[in-house]
């Protein structure tokens, strides 16, 4: 599975100390060559840059077909009921709806997108995480860890619907024992 | 549906007003203190740092410092 990942997702995941956990789940993850000149710390910076090193991650350049359906995607989201795109993440979700890809954001509109005018699934740090634990790769606190260390908060449902799975599978394991 | 975004949104804004540290945002330059603002109204990374006249990450410390949550 291959990722397109914009600013707001990269400079929040790159704060969480299982950070390159990213990679069980994604193949790739292609950052368009924009994203980069939005990228200052060295923290980040450095980060992106070992991971391009090691091929887990590698530039996205800008096309032309690309950025015109991120424009399109920008005018389309100024019409509907949600918060209206910037161009970097619809040029991500542009990206992802032609390729297959995961557009990763921590945009709430780029993630409400894919409930109304997109085709591309949006997963922010949220949906990552969900994923790293349904393969066991995380323990179930570790919400609490990624939101302590990114000062990132999940809405209450979300963190309800975390909890739930967690209840749900501790269960089906006893019952299962 | 999009009661479901309005809702998330409120939710979003009313957690960042809550948890903002607004002494520390009332005590820097305006043209900060403009974008700190924007972005608790919106949650907008991208945009609130053209305000400032920062990067994004550079935008994203100063939030962290304001105490200011990202909710997503």
């Amino acid at each position: 599975m291959m990722a397109v990942a914009d600013t707001s997702f990269l400079i929040d995941w790159a704060r969480f100390s299982l950070r390159d956990l990213l990679f069980r789940v994604f193949d790739t993850v292609w950052i368009p060559e924009d994203v980069l000149n939005e990228v200052q710390s060295e923290r980040t910076l450095t980060w992106i840059a070992d991971r391009l090193a090691s091929g887990h991650m590698s530039l996205f350049p800008l096309l032309p077909e690309y950025r015109d359906r991120a424009l399109r995607l920008v005018e389309l989201s100024r019409r509907g009921p949600a918060r209206g795109l910037d161009f970097p993440e619809a040029y991500c979700i542009a990206v992802a709806e032609d390729r297959g890809y995961v557009a990763l954001s921590e945009n709430g509109a780029a993630y409400s997108a894919q409930f109304l005018y997109t085709t591309a699934r949006v997963w922010r740090a949220y949906e990552v995480l969900w994923e790293l634990r349904r393969r066991g790769l995380v323990p179930d606190d570790v919400i609490h860890v990624h939101q302590e260390e990114t000062r990132h908060k999940f809405p209450q449902r979300d963190v309800e619907r975390w909890r739930s799975y967690g209840s749900s599978q501790s269960a089906s394991k006893r019952q299962g024992s | 549906m999009a009661e479901i975004f309005a809702e998330r949104e409120r939710e979003a804004r009313e957690l960042r007003r809550r948890e903002a540290d607004w002494r520390y945002i009332d005590s820097l330059p305006p043209r900060l203190r403009a974008a700190l603002i924007f972005y608790i109204e919106t949650g907008d990374l991208y945009v609130a740092a053209k305000i400032a006249g920062l990067k994004a990450d550079e935008f994203n410390e100063l939030r962290i410092k304001a105490r200011i949550p990202h909710v997503n």
